[in-house]
């Protein structure tokens, strides 16, 4: 190893109220290739965002090359040399290899403002052949296969940064082999080796722990927004990452578990062999009444797809649901409503608040058309059905007319819980409910839940960590790769250690 | 698609049948982007059909002359159609344009006589139009359809305004000479407009700018990430084809010798379905040059063969309608799940 | 964006209908006498009744985030329908028409809603179609309304008290807009489609019948206004459309309903209304070159969207 490229100190992040990292020390010397492990939420693609210029943190400092570093903007650290290969494609399909790497710094090809593509195409070669690859980078980005798109991505990211820091550059590549083939996954780690070998460093996020036990110098494992392990890979004990990622830090009575409700032998809602082609195959279960059933599985496991199926945002290839003794097809959430199911989806802001209506407004949507007499909503009626939801919950506002946006998240979020319960719907999928809560919120939605059980519904939880799936749930469902690889039943006092759970998910 | 699939279940696993979806994709994308060239074929075939002189070279210049004007106006268009917003103002724009170059040359209305400065004044005022249309969709983040449209019916009033109900006739010799004559059997309007276009093609195709069009139209984020200053871009856009719209009315008025606020008048749907059809996306990020002048051309023969038809001249508006309806209702993405407003 | 800056852009947008309709009532009276007498007030309200009922129902697609390009052809198109069907059939034409109406409103909101093309491009097209029927009836320019069935239309030149009937019309379609708007889930879910469509979506709510629905509201009220044109100035004129989509979405917009959906008010809109047809009238009074009403009117349309804009409160990318 080399000298010490990039040194971060005392890290933290918070999101108003919450806290999402804190105190993140981390060391990366040159030619190293770090790996990062952790649960969903467990801090690892914020600490990411802070390091690649995306978000600043809260405290801390950080230091590239003994210099103090900041980035305010992802090109700015770009031009400190480090950076990031995001999940989401980040290339542009209707141009060319060439045109994408070079987007923006066209500069150096063009004469009188005219771009001479042939040079470029010269350059990009040279670019592509860093990773072993060798294409004509005159065809268009679209045309190409995922898998050279994320090659490509990689190239790209290190064109930029070695530009400024050649051999001395950062490269974080957030689970860039869910989209790749054995094959391919061996041809990436070759060129990773070649990168590191030149100088450069990486960090290697991925759930998959074959991978990093394969291809990383040392692994980091987060949980919970903390670092709870630094090891070398060699002679790494895989028991013991599990351990460090995903011990039990809270308790049972966080997740009010005196209040979990055994559910009744009443099955309402059948799942028989359900897919999704590219998602998810042969799903089966059978969900109670009163039930938790909570889908445990890292991301691209195929459980957002079930959610979305379930709630009628996608249409399933195959298999059935069926309720009340009917198979159901929804084309839509709306005809899924009407069966009674109904969502609160994982992203706040985007899905799940309409932002600039009131709070009365967001309680009564799914259930207007139930509220009206004659065609016509009373006002008065709708005005005390919100209080009453207010008082419910404890959602903190100063009136059922105050605009949700101007609530906090977990207010916010309570709101939406409201909304499903006023709905009427028995059956009800969280998506991630707790997300970007704070702790004091969190337990006052883990007590709507058991609300909600007590009364009679029925829940399926896609849990924001596997601790919390556990806790909620009365029996638990584990996903890998679109199939079911394992059932665990989750009764007070009788639930699963953690480490059988994570065994079957990765 | 969905029995294919059901089979296909058995027999891949998941990871397989991901990459297999992804291909089935792409495959429909490229099935979409040939459809114009065969559309193409097809048309000419029509017109071949239909017309026993349709490759004499009387016909094939009288096509030429007709692609001019719009071929002009897609410039502007595809830019602006390319990072997914639209431009209501086009016909405003030229109606006025033609109205005040009619009034600043020689004319039977007035003694202004300013020749090629008066042509040049009326490119720098439709860019400048263009300029503050862009600002205020940027800067004060208004939908592109709502101000274009009411910049459009501003420029269109401020149209009439200059020759106040009668048109002006235009007398400048140089106009004349442009409107009449002909270099190698081709008008000099015909060579201007597609030199004009030319040029177009030119700066979308081999600029950096061009390049970052097609880069916000596709994905304006990862753009954004690149240091693109997509603010910037969409201005520029915005002033080029104010820009456009002015030297395709200056055009329009040489054309017809006459500058009144209805020269732009249906100037633009016929465009904007030329550039759909050719392979244009109302979203943004498709399209091109080259598809635009597919999609002109194909516009241009069927518009000559409904009128060799007899077709109503006001049926033929209809008609545009529901072809921009089913071309861009097929080139949707089916699986889009959200809503269009 | 900091605290004082949304008060201040709040205030401005629950304010500017109000302050505006002020600002043009006392400039007017200062620059054109008798602006403010009984006649000119009563010519307002009458100029104003048609364009009430349309800006009315126009508002409804605004706040799903969409518009109608072609409510002013949707006009054209029913004024022409009435002016000449009137002779023989009488009153009832008004009904064939709200029926007409309905099937063009539904027919955009179908095509919107179901095949998921922006609203501006569809009725663009559409607009096409209903100045086809116009033209087509009316070849050459307005058609009369025979003299010997004046007496029907004359209800509408009859006032009530100092208020023209038509007005009264007027008022009344706008407060079966406003009960529709506030007290009904369709109304509800107009504006929740405007604010978030996705997660309007999520939450159950049936969109597209939302969307559709909006849009049917506006089809009835541009035709029913049509009608009205065609009792008012007892001819079947084919172009009486042709400004009137600019004045009624000017109207919507100086009301301060925002161009990006969820949020507004018929109320408002209707002092918007009233507000640029005392600002048409006035400049008749002064004198003023009736060329630069489309200009002054487009100007309005741009001030008052920019003030309107509220984009800060969504995360969206204008396009």
């Amino acid at each position: 190893m080399g000298e010490l490229l990039f040194e971060a100190k005392g890290i933290g992040k918070d999101y108003g109220a919450t806290t999402v990292l804190h105190d993140i020390d981390m060391k990366i010397s040159s030619g190293e290739i770090i790996g990062l492990i952790g649960e969903n939420g467990a801090g690892k693609s914020t600490l990411m965002k802070i390091i690649s210029g995306v978000e600043k943190q809260s405290f801390g400092t950080m230091t590239l090359r003994g210099k103090p570093y900041s980035a305010n903007t992802i090109l700015e650290a770009n031009h400190h040399g480090i950076g990031m290969v995001f999940q989401e494609q980040s290339l542009v399909g209707n141009l060319t290899v060439a045109q994408n790497i070079y987007l923006n710094r066209e500069k150096k090809y063009s004469t009188a403002g005219f771009v001479s593509w042939r040079k470029m195409n010269v350059d990009a070669k040279k670019a592509i052949a860093r990773l072993g690859l060798d294409l004509d980078t005159s065809k268009k980005v679209r045309d190409l296969d995922f898998a050279t798109r994320q090659m490509i991505e990689i190239a790209k990211v290190l064109d930029v940064v070695e530009e400024t820091a050649s051999g001395k550059a950062i490269i974080l590549l957030d689970e860039p082999t869910t989209v790749l083939s054995n094959e391919e996954i061996d041809k990436l780690f070759e060129n990773m080796r070649n990168v590191a070998a030149r100088g450069n460093a990486i960090i290697f996020i991925s759930h998959r722990l074959d991978e990093v036990l394969k291809i990383t110098d040392r692994i980091y494992v987060f949980k919970d927004g903390a670092e709870t392990a630094e090891m070398p890979t060699k002679g790494a004990d895989i028991n013991i990452l599990y351990e460090k990622m995903v011990g039990r830090s809270t308790t049972g009575e966080f997740y009010v578990e005196h209040k979990q409700t055994v559910p009744t032998d009443e099955v309402v809602m059948s799942v028989k062999d359900l897919s999704v082609f590219g998602s998810f195959n042969h799903i089966s279960f059978d969900l109670h009444k009163g039930e938790v059933l909570g889908l445990c599985g890292v991301e691209g496991s195929g459980k957002e797809s079930i959610c979305a199926v379930l709630v009628g945002d996608e249409a399933p290839t195959s298999g059935e649901i069926v309720i009340n003794g009917k198979n159901q097809n929804f084309a839509n959430p709306y005809q899924a409503r009407k069966k009674g199911i109904l969502g609160v989806p994982k992203e706040r802001r985007s899905e799940g608040m309409i932002g600039i209506l009131s709070l009365e407004d967001n309680i009564l949507i799914s259930h207007l058309d139930g509220l009206t007499k004659r065609g016509l909503l009373n006002g008065k009626k709708t005005r005390a059905i919100a209080d009453e939801w207010i008082k419910k919950a404890g959602i903190k506002c100063t009136s059922a007319e105050e605009r949700i946006n101007q609530l906090s998240g977990g207010n916010a979020q309570k709101v939406i819980f409201a909304r499903a319960l006023e709905s009427g719907c028995r059956i009800l999928i969280l998506n991630h409910p707790t997300r970007g809560v704070d702790v004091g919120s969190k337990e006052e939605i883990y007590s709507l839940v058991r609300d909600m059980t007590a009364a009679g519904n029925s829940i399926i939880l896609l849990g924001d960590t596997l601790d919390e799936c556990i806790g909620l749930s009365s029996r638990c469902i584990v996903l890998r790769d679109g199939l079911i690889t394992g059932s665990f039943e989750c009764q007070v006092g009788n639930k699963p250690s953690q480490k059988n759970i994570v065994e079957k998910m990765m | 698609m969905n029995r294919k699939w059901e089979n296909a279940i058995k027999e891949y696993s998941v990871g397989q049948q991901f990459v297999l979806r992804v291909k089935d994709d792409a495959k429909r994308d490229r099935i979409t982007r040939i459809a114009p060239v065969i559309l193409l074929v097809i048309m000419t075939l029509i017109g071949a059909v239909s017309q026993k002189d349709f490759f004499s070279p009387d016909n094939l210049v009288n096509i030429l002359y007709q692609m001019s004007i719009p071929l002009v106006i897609s410039v502007g268009l595809m830019l602006v159609l390319l990072i997914g917003s639209i431009d209501l103002s086009i016909e405003g724009n030229m109606g006025f344009a033609g109205s005040l170059v009619a009034f600043l040359v020689t004319n039977g209305t007035n003694s202004n006589n300013f020749g090629i400065w008066g042509v040049l004044f009326c490119i720098f005022i439709g860019a400048l139009v263009g300029f503050i249309t862009g600002f205020l969709h940027v800067k004060a983040r208004i939908a592109s359809f709502i101000v274009t449209y009411a910049i459009g019916s501003i420029m269109t009033g401020a149209a009439v305004l200059i020759y106040k109900g009668t048109a002006i006739k235009v007398l400048d010799p140089a106009f004349e000479v442009i409107s009449r004559n002909k270099f190698l059997g081709i008008p000099y309007l015909t060579i201007i407009a597609f030199a004009v276009f030319l040029i177009g093609a030119l700066i979308l195709n081999y600029t950096a700018f061009g390049r970052a069009v097609y880069a916000i139209g596709d994905n304006e984020l990862a753009a954004a990430s690149t240091g693109i200053d997509v603010g910037k871009v969409k201005i520029l856009v915005f002033t080029i084809s104010g820009c456009i719209a002015s030297i395709a009315g200056i055009l329009m008025c040489i054309r017809l010798k006459l500058g009144q606020s209805s020269i732009g008048a249906d100037q633009m749907f016929p465009v904007v379905t030329s550039i759909v059809i050719g392979g244009g996306s109302l979203a943004g990020g498709k399209g091109g040059a080259l598809a635009s002048f597919i999609g002109v051309l194909i516009y241009t023969e069927l518009v000559n063969w409904l009128t060799l038809m007899g077709v109503n001249v006001y049926l033929r508006g209809v008609i545009q309608g529901i072809i921009i309806i089913i071309a861009v209702a097929l080139t949707i993405n089916k699986n889009r799940r959200t809503i269009a407003k | 964006m900091t605290k004082k800056k949304a008060f201040k852009q709040e205030y401005l947008t629950k304010y500017m209908y109000l302050i505006s309709l002020v600002l043009v009532m006392v400039v007017f009276s200062i620059f054109a006498p008798g602006f403010l007498s009984l006649y000119s007030l009563q010519n307002i309200m009458f100029e104003a009744a048609p364009l009430l009922i349309l800006a009315g129902g126009l508002s409804f697609i605004i706040y799903t985030g969409g518009i109608d390009l072609g409510a002013g052809a949707m006009v054209s198109c029913t004024c022409v329908l009435t002016g000449i069907y009137i002779a023989k059939m009488g009153n009832i034409i008004v009904l064939l028409m709200i029926l007409a109406g309905v099937v063009m409103g539904t027919l955009n909101g179908v095509i919107t809603a179901k095949l998921k093309l922006p609203s501006f491009i569809v009725t663009l097209c559409t607009q096409n179609f209903w100045n086809y029927v116009a033209l087509i009836l009316c070849p050459n320019g307005s058609i009369i309304i025979p003299m010997n069935m004046r007496s029907i239309v004359k209800w509408t030149t009859v006032k009530i008290g100092v208020i023209p009937s038509t007005f009264l019309l007027a008022i009344l379609v706008i407060f079966l807009l406003y009960v529709f708007q506030q007290y009904t889930f369709y109304g509800k879910s107009i504006f929740a489609v405007g604010a978030n469509a996705n997660a309007t979506r999520l939450a159950g709510v049936n969109i597209d019948a939302a969307q559709i629905s909006a849009f049917t509201i506006s089809g009835v009220c541009s035709a029913l206004a049509g009608a009205l044109y065609a009792y008012k100035l007892k001819s079947a004129v084919p172009t009486i459309g042709t400004s009137l989509t600019l004045t009624a979405i000017a109207s919507v917009a100086l009301g301060g309903t925002s161009m990006a959906g969820g949020r507004g008010s018929v109320l408002r809109t209707s002092i918007g209304v009233l507000t640029i047809t005392a600002v048409t009238s006035g400049l008749d009074m002064m004198g003023a070159d009736p060329l630069w009403k489309n200009i002054i009117i487009g100007v309005i349309l741009i001030g008052a969207v920019c003030l309107n804009s509220d984009s800060q409160g969504r995360d969206l990318i204008i396009k």
